[in-house]
């Protein structure tokens, strides 16, 4: 349809095109045309067009039929199709319409070069209609008098053209209005037909190309009829608790046809359909009574019918319409069995009777209680005992022996026969073998050989083993000729199983077989954790705990141990599942390990978490072997050593402690016998036990610089060695200063006159002050020393530190200041300090005097030294300038010092309360 | 009876009676379904009694069983093809009268009479298989309509609807006295079978 359309359009776009004014101002007049004038042709067939001039054209525009150029859309037919027929015709031959499309056009050259259109068809191309075939019709019921019959049919291939079908149906006698389909080319309705007589029906197809008719089919309606289905169904109980009685109403009179039916049914909750035997409902009816069925069950029904002999089509099945039939007695006991628990007293049970509710269509109605009758069996004599209960379960004390037990279930129509079981005194009879249990389409099936007795029934017994819950026990009855069953219940997969199989005879039981299963395994929720239960340096001990049930979600068939180092590759070991402890060997040691154990079950593994330890670097006993040895040797080194000293004492003692005079048996001792009581503390007096001390006053020569060492300067020096070169090794009596020079140097008591007279700057003096002993008067002498005793640091310092803090400190400071006297004048002769050499009076008390030179102002400070020095011995205090240029003693009388404040003091020192005091 | 004694013609004969004593049967069961519709569209008495229809065959005859078969099928022939008439007339006056108003009493007509038509093709058909064919329609149509009023018309359409009941049941009786195997048993009917 819409290529035509299109064609059409394009026709009169060509139409409009090929008119032109042959006159200015005149008439629009077409100067040629072509016969056909928009053909339709068949595809494939051959076509030949003529364009027609017209005479008027001929005149007017010199046009003549050999200048006629034909054209397909744009495109030029080749000439070789062209045949000129006379002036003005010319024709144009396609010998296959297929290579045809629309326009097809007229064209012609004026002037030789200039296109011109004269005319314009369109063609269609199309196939003739195809014979329809595989007719066939139904007859629909859509209610009690109204009969539309269907038909339908192959239309054939696509023609490409606007093709009609028709329905066309007659009776012999008479013709009836054609059937024309709507919206569809391959089925129609004809809305009501008459039944019992031969209807001629056909399909007619027709377009331009043709028309085309099915073979006719002839029938008779009535034969092809689709009935309406039963309806108004209802199910009715009988008398009969098997019996339900159906009634519906036909909808298609029996005038018409007469029907058979079929009649399904089911269990409501089922989806399996049964069918009454088509036999028993091939006869026309409104009612029928289904047969064999389940007592207090309800049915669903649903029926359908079609023409008796056959011929036509079923109807649907009907709406569907449930039933239930009556009560009838219980068919079977309830199956029993019990639960013994003889662990309160051996002399009596409390056995729990369990039954089970009886499957509907065991019960065959509502079970309104159940009689329960225990019998004992060793008194026959006794009468039984007889309970009435609404439950499943019934708990009774029973002394130890044989029962009787009989259930039975009872409903409003009556009882069912009554289930026994027999309690016996102990399980004493053969017992099944070979429990073994098998997954099987989503089941556990439960399967064992049976023993050589004849058995009643087994009873299999399961509860599903968790750490979480209690073990639950099911069971289940089986006849005694089975080997094997499905548990019935909800088994659910990962879950550990204990299951048992009792077997049941007439006169007792056997003992219960038991088994594990699983419905479906599954690798462990969690792996095991491992740890170290010992470490050692190449092996380590691991532990584990085995999974709870409930975690190994199967069967642990073994481990796997997974251990490395941190660059090392991992090594596995598998492990007995029934192991909890194994030792890793050939371990490297003090190397940190990282272990992980996988727990598997037959469907795969899952590892714990990974656990780290470091191997010792000594293994056992390494260390021990390594330090007895090197403590006995220590031990042993530190006796020799003893030993050699202890033999070679004298010779180290006179290395380590050289002989040191007693300056407490100098000269000087002699006129200042006063000892002081505090030095009685000190190592000195130790080594001296006389009680004798000796007090070292140092007096330090400074100079303040270079220039001022002149030679006169330095005369006194010389003097001194002179005189030391002569007192060397002999000298006695107070010693003095020494300043790198030997410390046998001693100064003579006449040099004193000379260097106070002759020296201006530098006199080697020691100051010697005495304080009162304690609260004596003290006794100001100044007076040389004469001793030749080498100044020890360590043992002066021993001393400060016995007499007191305050003369430690301000001997520390002392030295410190003297100490770095010698850094700075290293160039130079520094002083001395005198020694005193008293060998043969090492009892008497040595005083020290500090010797201090002031190269600036020697001399006057010679002259002021002896001022001074009695000025300090009266204060107390000594307080000379840092560099040594000026004495100031109204500074020192203003503002006394502490001992740490004590600026830098260079004159000779005055030994203050708890100093250095000769005496 | 010159009855054609081919095995396909005795064939054709039973399949013709028996799916003609079914369209009797529909017929029948159709026409008085209709005559419920029309008397109640037409507002009429169910239980009026209506005089003979002029032009109608009466389907009660006195020597029904003493007929031939050929009797009977141009008996049947000759009344069916006067309903064919008179249903034609009456679906036509019903159409003038109520118009597209009430299609489905229309529809009904229609129904029957192409049943009717449906039973006389059949009727000829027999006639054919009996070697005699058809008599001619022409002078055997009812006399043409007196000009009636309304009511009459009325009355006169419920006498058609209540004979073609009546002759569906003969019809099928006829037909199935035809149908018989043995050609003389139909004129000894049983007196149980008459009408």
């Amino acid at each position: 349809m819409f290529s035509a359309w299109n064609w059409v359009a394009h026709g009169l776009y060509l139409l409009l095109n090929i008119c032109f004014l042959e006159v200015s101002g005149g008439l629009v007049q077409s100067c040629g045309h072509i016969i056909p004038e928009s053909p339709v042709l068949a595809l494939g067939s051959n076509f030949t067009a003529l364009c027609i001039l017209n005479e008027s054209c001929l005149d007017f525009g010199n046009i003549y039929a050999n200048q006629i150029i034909w054209k397909i859309k744009n495109r030029v037919v080749p000439k070789e199709q062209y045949r000129e027929i006379n002036r003005t015709v010319s024709s144009v031959t396609f010998n296959d319409t297929s290579s045809l499309a629309t326009p097809l056009t007229c064209n012609i050259l004026a002037d030789g070069q200039i296109e011109q259109n004269i005319y314009g068809i369109t063609v269609t191309i199309g196939l003739p209609p195809e014979k329809p075939k595989n007719l066939s019709c139904i007859v629909h019921q859509v209610s009690k008098l109204t009969y539309p019959m269907t038909c339908t049919w192959n239309p054939g291939r696509h023609t490409f053209l606007d093709t009609h079908f028709r329905l066309k149906y007659r009776w012999p006698q008479e013709n009836f209005p054609d059937c024309i389909p709507k919206d569809v080319n391959n089925s129609c309705t004809i809305t009501d037909v008459q039944f019992f007589v031969n209807l001629e029906v056909w399909v007619e197809a027709a377009n331009a190309l043709g028309k085309a008719e099915s073979d006719p089919l002839v029938l008779d309606p009535i034969e092809i009829v689709k009935p309406l289905s039963p309806h108004n169904l209802s199910v009715n109980s009988g008398i009969l608790p098997t019996v339900l009685k159906l009634s519906w109403e036909n909808r298609i009179s029996a005038a018409v046809m007469k029907l058979k039916f079929n009649i399904r049914y089911r269990i409501i909750g089922d989806t399996n359909w049964m069918q009454v035997p088509p036999e028993d409902t091939a006869s026309p009816r409104t009612s029928f009574s289904v047969q064999g069925l389940r007592p207090y069950t309800e049915y669903v029904f649903s029926i359908r019918c079609m023409k008796e002999d056959g011929v036509g089509y079923w109807s649907d099945w009907s709406e569907e319409k449930t039933g239930v039939t009556t009560e009838d007695k219980p068919t079977k006991g309830p199956p029993i069995w019990r639960i013994i628990d003889a662990s309160h007293s051996p002399a009596s049970w409390t056995v729990q009777l369990m039954w089970k509710a009886l499957e509907p269509f065991e019960a065959n109605g509502v079970i309104l209680q159940y009689e329960v009758t225990v019998r004992a069996k060793s008194s026959l004599s006794s009468p039984p005992e007889k309970y009435s209960v609404n439950t499943t379960n019934l708990t009774l004390k029973l002394p130890n022996g044989t029962y009787e037990v009989t259930v039975i279930a009872r409903n409003r129509v009556g009882a069912s026969p009554p289930s026994v079981l027999l309690i016996p005194a102990s399980n004493s009879k053969a017992p099944v073998k070979n429990v073994r249990t098998l997954p099987k389409d989503g089941k556990l099936w439960v399967g064992w050989t049976a023993p050589n007795s004849y058995v009643l029934k087994y009873v299999i017994e399961w509860c599903l083993v968790s750490n979480s819950s209690d073990c639950i026990t099911e069971w289940q009855n089986e006849p005694g000729n089975v080997q094997g069953t499905y548990l019935k219940g909800d088994i659910k997969p990962f879950k550990c199983y204990l299951i048992t199989v009792y077997p049941l005879y007439a006169d007792g039981q056997g003992s219960g077989q038991s088994v594990k299963a699983y419905l479906q395994q599954d690798r462990p929720s969690k792996g095991p954790t491992v740890q170290t239960k010992k470490v050692g340096k190449a092996e380590a001990v691991l532990t584990w705990n085995h999974l709870t049930v409930d975690e190994q979600n199967g069967f642990i068939r073994s481990y796997t141990i997974f251990y490395k180092t941190i660059d090392g590759n991992e090594t596995a070991v598998t492990v007995d599942p029934s192991k909890t402890e194994y030792t890793l060997s050939s371990l490297t040691s003090d190397t940190l390990y990282t272990v992980r154990m996988m727990a598997y079950t037959d469907e795969g593994g899952r590892s714990g978490p990974d656990f780290t330890f470091t191997t010792q670097k000594f293994g056992k006993g390494e260390i021990e072997a390594i330090v007895v040895p090197v403590c006995l040797a220590f031990l042993l080194i530190v006796l020799l050593g003893v030993l050699f000293c202890f033999n070679k004492r004298d010779l180290i003692k006179k290395h380590i402690w050289p002989i040191v005079p007693d300056p407490s048996k100098s000269n000087i001792a002699q006129w200042s016998p006063q000892v002081p009581a505090k030095h009685n503390f000190s190592s000195k007096d130790q080594m001296y036990p006389e009680g004798s001390f000796t007090d070292v006053s140092v007096v330090e020569i400074e100079a303040d610089d270079k220039k001022s060492f002149s030679e006169q300067d330095l005369k006194p020096f010389d003097l001194l060695k002179k005189e030391k070169s002569t007192s060397e090794g002999h000298s006695s009596g107070i010693g003095g200063s020494s300043c790198m020079s030997s410390p046998r140097q001693s100064v003579s008591d006449s040099d004193e006159g000379e260097a106070t007279q002759n020296t201006s700057s530098t006199v080697q003096y020691s100051t010697v002050v005495l304080n009162g002993y304690r609260d004596q008067t003290p006794v100001q002498v100044f007076s040389r020393s004469e001793s030749t005793q080498p100044l020890l640091d360590s043992e002066e310092r021993s001393e400060d530190h016995a007499g007191g803090g305050d003369s430690a400190t301000q001997r520390q400071q002392y030295f410190k200041r003297n100490g770095g006297q010698d850094e700075t004048n290293t160039d130079r002769p520094c002083f001395e300090r005198t020694k005193q050499i008293t060998p043969a009076n090492e009892g008497d008390l040595v005083g020290f005097a500090q010797l201090q030179i002031s190269g600036q102002s020697s001399q006057p400070l010679g002259i002021e030294l002896e001022k001074n020095t009695q000025e300090a011995a009266l204060s107390d205090v000594l307080q000379t300038s840092t560099e040594g240029q000026t004495v100031r003693p109204e500074t020192v009388e203003g503002s006394p010092l502490s001992v740490d404040e004590m600026p830098k003091s260079y004159l000779p020192q005055t030994v203050r309360q708890g100093g250095y005091m000769p005496q | 009876m010159a009855a054609a004694d081919s095995p396909s013609a005795a064939l054709r004969r039973r399949d013709l009676c028996s799916r003609g004593i079914r369209l009797a049967g529909k017929m029948r069961s159709d026409v008085i379904d209709l005559l419920d519709t029309y008397v109640e569209r037409q507002g009429l008495d169910a239980s009026a009694s209506v005089a003979a229809v002029e032009g109608v065959p009466a389907a009660a005859a006195e020597r029904w069983d003493e007929q031939t078969g050929t009797q009977r099928l141009l008996d049947n022939l000759a009344a069916y093809r006067a309903f064919r008439a008179l249903l034609a007339q009456m679906l036509e006056e019903q159409r003038e009268q109520l118009g597209e108003a009430d299609a489905a009493l229309g529809r009904a007509l229609a129904a029957v009479l192409l049943q009717v038509s449906a039973f006389a093709y059949h009727l000829e058909e027999l006639l054919r298989l009996e070697s005699r064919g058809p008599p001619s329609e022409e002078g055997a149509g009812p006399p043409p309509p007196p000009h009636l009023g309304l009511f009459e018309r009325k009355l006169r359409g419920l006498g058609v609807l209540r004979e073609l009941a009546q002759w569906a049941v003969r019809s099928a009786r006829d037909l199935r006295q035809l149908a018989k195997p043995s050609p003389g048993s139909s004129s000894a009917p049983s007196p149980a079978e008459s009408p």
